[in-house]
């Protein structure tokens, strides 16, 4: 099948480096205490914040903390949709106040010709740091283990330590190829990242005017 | 939903009792609705509906499938609620399901009629393709986004919407097939055909809070009531369905009040939403 046209046009008019067109907004649930809503594409996701609240199961407890629930919905699935669901979830949270270390914004990019390959990259901007969330050899050929992946972390909202991922089984490609896609997908987190931040400012100049200041 | 203190409900029921809500309308006026259409795309057909705080989406699905043996002439449809956890975090898991069945048996009985089809409000025999053998399914999905009390009438509206907005597919049949051959299809992809929306009824939910009836209740409302009748009226003042909710037993003249009471309601919701869902469609089709 043609993913990309003669014109090098993909299948919904995109270029093959360009992202889809995101639309994000916050507040669309009414009644959930935060909730926000993005778009990309045609993958549409919305996550709602509840209040805080004591924790039921003893086993998620950490220390005193209390445990706030958010609840992501996918209303349409055309891709990207782990991608979605945590750039959303990231809105939501910095709607609702949660103080979080950094944004964690996602997207995805991969390889569609003889080699099949898909990343989905997690990315903090603040602290320039990204994950590797997922990836899929979509024609596994040969398995390698690969060790050194530079400047793989994991970072966790409530802690901040350093751990490194467990080492993910991909295909024997040479690190350079991997690379590449990594960089892409990254810089798609960017601008992700930067709409979020424009989202949010657009939104605190909103309650400013309302609160009269 | 954090419960309410007795100054409150007293408030809720006397306001009733005056004919002045909480949020200052009327008993028997309903709240500003607000109908997009065309909101999940990979569908048929969409809307969302919005009534106050209460969101909800609705889609419709069309496939090809067989025609019950029964009623060779007729389509299928099929309507299922999900509530999702953002409207309510009891929802998770299956603490929504409940509800969910609750209103999907209540859309289906208002909608589509008895067993054997007979009395649906939606004409099923226009889905029909090759008798007894082809027909389209409708599978009409709907999704509680956010709760704000009046689920049902918001679903039945969304329903009657995401329908206006559904295009089937143009079928083309080979012709010279015969007996119990299953005969060839062609389904286009640029030709569809509008289903006809103008027989859908509209459900009206009629809560007895005290001795007086309001329409569109809101969640605080709505806790405060004795027991609802939700109707599905048509264009021509039939009824489709009736289902009641609520532990207290009703008067049969307190019933027929009731039924009196939402057609002359359903009258005016029903031109409403018309002029909505063309405006919704009109916009659309500009954008």
């Amino acid at each position: 099948m043609e993913f990309v046209s003669p014109e090098s046009l993909r299948l919904d008019g995109c270029r093959p480096m360009e992202m889809r067109q995101f639309r994000a907004e916050i507040g669309a649930v009414a009644k959930a205490d935060r909730s926000a809503v993005f778009e990309m594409g045609n993958t549409k996701v919305i996550a709602a914040v509840y209040d805080p609240r004591e924790v039921q199961n003893r086993s998620q407890q950490i220390s005193d903390q209390a445990l706030v629930i958010f609840f992501v919905q996918v209303l349409q699935a055309d891709g990207g949709t782990r991608s979605a669901c945590i750039n959303v979830a990231t809105l939501a949270l910095v709607d609702a106040g949660i103080p979080m270390h950094d944004l964690v914004t996602s997207c995805s990019s991969g390889y569609l010709n003889s080699t099949r390959l898909l990343v989905t990259v997690g990315f903090l901007p603040k602290l320039d740091k990204f994950t590797l969330l997922q990836m899929l050899p979509l024609c596994p050929v040969g398995l390698t283990r690969i060790w050194n992946v530079q400047n793989l972390l994991y970072y966790t909202l409530i802690d901040y330590t350093d751990r490194c991922t467990q080492p993910e089984w991909i295909l024997s490609y040479p690190l350079t190829f991997f690379e590449n896609i990594m960089q892409l997908a990254i810089e798609g987190c960017k601008a992700v990242a930067n709409y979020i931040r424009e989202i949010m400012l657009e939104n605190t100049k909103h309650l400013e005017y309302c609160q009269g200041v | 939903m954090v419960g309410l203190s007795l100054g409150e409900k007293h408030f809720i029921q006397g306001g009733i009792a005056q004919d002045i809500r909480s949020d200052g309308r009327k008993r028997l006026t309903y709240r500003p609705i607000n109908v997009e259409t065309g909101v999940i795309p990979q569908a048929n057909g969409s809307a969302r509906i919005r009534m106050g705080a209460t969101d909800v989406i609705s889609t419709v699905k069309a496939e090809l499938g067989k025609p019950i043996s029964l009623q060779p002439d007729k389509g299928k449809v099929s309507i299922y609620v999900d509530c999702s956890p953002t409207a309510a975090p009891m929802f998770e898991g299956r603490g929504g399901e409940e509800l969910s069945t609750e209103l999907s048996v209540a859309l289906q009985r208002s909608l589509l009629g008895g067993k054997s089809g007979a009395g649906a409000g939606i004409d099923l025999s226009s889905l029909v393709v090759v008798e007894g053998k082809i027909c389209w399914d409708l599978y009409i999905d709907c999704l509680v986004v956010c709760s704000d009390g009046n689920l049902l009438d918001a679903l039945g509206a969304a329903i009657k919407a995401a329908l206006s907005n559904t295009g089937i597919p143009r079928v083309q049949v080979a012709a010279g097939a015969s007996g119990d051959e299953q005969p060839e299809v062609d389904i286009s992809d640029e030709e569809f055909l509008q289903f006809d929306t103008s027989d859908i009824p509209v459900i009206v939910t009629l809560t007895k809070v005290g001795r007086h009836y309001i329409v569109d209740a809101t969640t605080e409302e709505e806790s405060q009531m004795s027991s609802a009748i939700s109707i599905s009226v048509n264009r021509k003042g039939h009824i489709c369905g009736l289902t009641k909710r609520g532990g207290a037993g009703l008067d049969p003249s307190i019933v027929l009040d009731m039924i009196s009471v939402a057609k002359h309601v359903s009258e005016q919701l029903i031109n409403k939403l018309d002029s909505e869902i063309a405006a919704a469609e009109a916009g659309e089709d500009e954008s």
